[in-house]
């Protein structure tokens, strides 16, 4: 008695499992506007800390502290968006994305380690190493743009 | 004051080294001579570039005897850039852009020259290019010259203003824009009636923004002048690390004046539509 309660209890949520994963298949569009909205968001963001690291803006600790916070969140966010599935969507992505994955994945990683790197030293208040990590998560954005996306 | 008159005569007669560090920087020479590598020694060279035809490495071009070029004249610099040709009489691959260094002022390369000699000598020794064979026959490249190089000065368009015709230089002669920015045929020549306007595959296989009116328009003089100063768009967005290199070493070294010029010059260039992908 027990034992069929549980099998049958097992087998609705493996089979609300299967289901779930049937229905959380994001269609390939989605998965690109999503990720494209996440870019967009990193450049929010990365903007104004490049104006500081650049000498444009002054170095305001809190809200150099808020958007490299929300920077470190946002450079974990993408990834995902690049489904195989998306090869065909319209955007400017480049095939290596999906041909050399390992590669692009080592690019994806290189941003969220600098970015993390940002967030961490931001809490300290070290002006100039904070100004030195900017540019390094610069870096790590544009080594991935030269490889893995088309110019405009 | 006398003396103020002779010093300023000499200035003029002699070349200028200072002068020649801002050309450099302007000609982004140190971007091939230089290696990659952090503290690598500048123009000792080492730099790979991946093309269709193989690796080319920058060779050092401090004033060392045996690693560099030392022994090298004024005359073996100024034929090195106008002609693409080593002073025993070879041809140097097109990687090294004559084809843009050739439109560069008399004043310009000698105060480069007297630049480069001002430079401490590197015993780093040039590693050999390794090209796919037959473009690893370097006498090809004659043949190569004969198709796409046509060697002489830069001609200033009398029915453009100054600063006009200072862009078009800074562009096509010294900052040698279009080595990238102009598409190449299957032979590496640039066509030329899409000069500027990108290329779907250019250097290492990299995808290279088209320069025309047709895109840069969406910029207005500032965002570009920040574009140029900072390799950041206006939406925060960061350029490709090849041209965030040219805007560290070459495009934020420039003068307000030249800046300015350039942007005017890449303004007044015909719209070209992208190269189809």
């Amino acid at each position: 008695m027990k034992k069929s309660f549980f099998a049958a209890a097992a087998a609705v949520v493996l089979g609300a499992g299967v289901a779930q994963s049937t229905f959380a298949q994001v269609k390939p569009e989605i998965l690109v506007k999503q990720r494209q909205a996440v870019m967009t968001l990193q450049g929010k963001y990365f903007g104004p800390l490049a104006a500081v690291a650049q000498g444009k803006a002054p170095y305001e600790a809190a809200a150099v502290q808020r958007n490299a916070g929300f920077l470190d969140n946002l450079s974990r966010m993408a990834w995902d968006g690049f489904d195989p599935s998306t090869r065909n969507e319209k955007s400017r992505v480049l095939p290596a994305v999906y041909d050399n994955s390992a590669k692009f994945k080592e690019a994806a990683s290189r941003l969220e380690n600098e970015a993390s790197k940002l967030a961490a030293l931001s809490r300290t208040g070290d002006e100039a190493a904070v100004k030195a990590q900017i540019g390094a998560v610069g870096k790590a954005c544009g080594a991935c743009h030269d490889d893995f996306r088309q110019k405009q | 004051m006398v003396l103020l008159c002779v010093h300023a005569s000499l200035g003029l007669a002699q070349a200028d080294a200072k002068r020649g560090a801002y050309l450099a920087k302007v000609g982004g020479c140190a971007g091939c001579h230089t290696d990659a590598k952090k503290d690598a020694v500048p123009y000792a060279g080492g730099r790979e570039l991946k093309t269709p035809f193989g690796t080319f490495y920058g060779p050092n071009i401090t004033p060392h005897a045996e690693a560099g070029i030392g022994r090298w004249g004024e005359a073996d610099f100024l034929r090195a850039l106008r002609s693409g040709v080593r002073p025993d009489g070879a041809h140097y691959f097109p990687a090294f852009p004559y084809p843009s260094f050739t439109q560069i002022a008399d004043a310009d390369a000698r105060d480069l020259w007297a630049y480069m000699r001002s430079l401490p000598p590197d015993g780093r020794a040039s590693r050999p290019h390794d090209l796919n064979f037959p473009f690893s026959l370097r006498f090809l490249v004659g043949f190569w010259k004969w198709l796409y190089f046509s060697p002489g000065p830069f001609v200033a368009d009398a029915v453009r203003t100054p600063a006009l015709n200072r862009g078009a230089y800074l562009v096509g002669a010294l900052g040698h824009c279009g080595e990238c920015h102009t598409p190449r045929t299957v032979l590496g020549g640039p066509k030329r009636d899409r000069l500027l306007a990108g290329a779907a595959k250019g250097p290492a296989g990299k995808s290279v923004a088209n320069l025309t009116p047709a895109k840069l328009k969406k910029w207005d003089d500032n965002e570009l002048r920040e574009f140029l100063l900072g390799g950041i768009t206006p939406d925060g967005d960061v350029t490709a690390e090849t041209m965030g290199e040219v805007v560290r070493n070459t495009t934020s070294q420039l003068t307000p004046e030249d800046l300015a010029a350039l942007i005017a010059y890449l303004r007044s260039l015909p719209a070209l539509a992208d190269e189809p992908r």
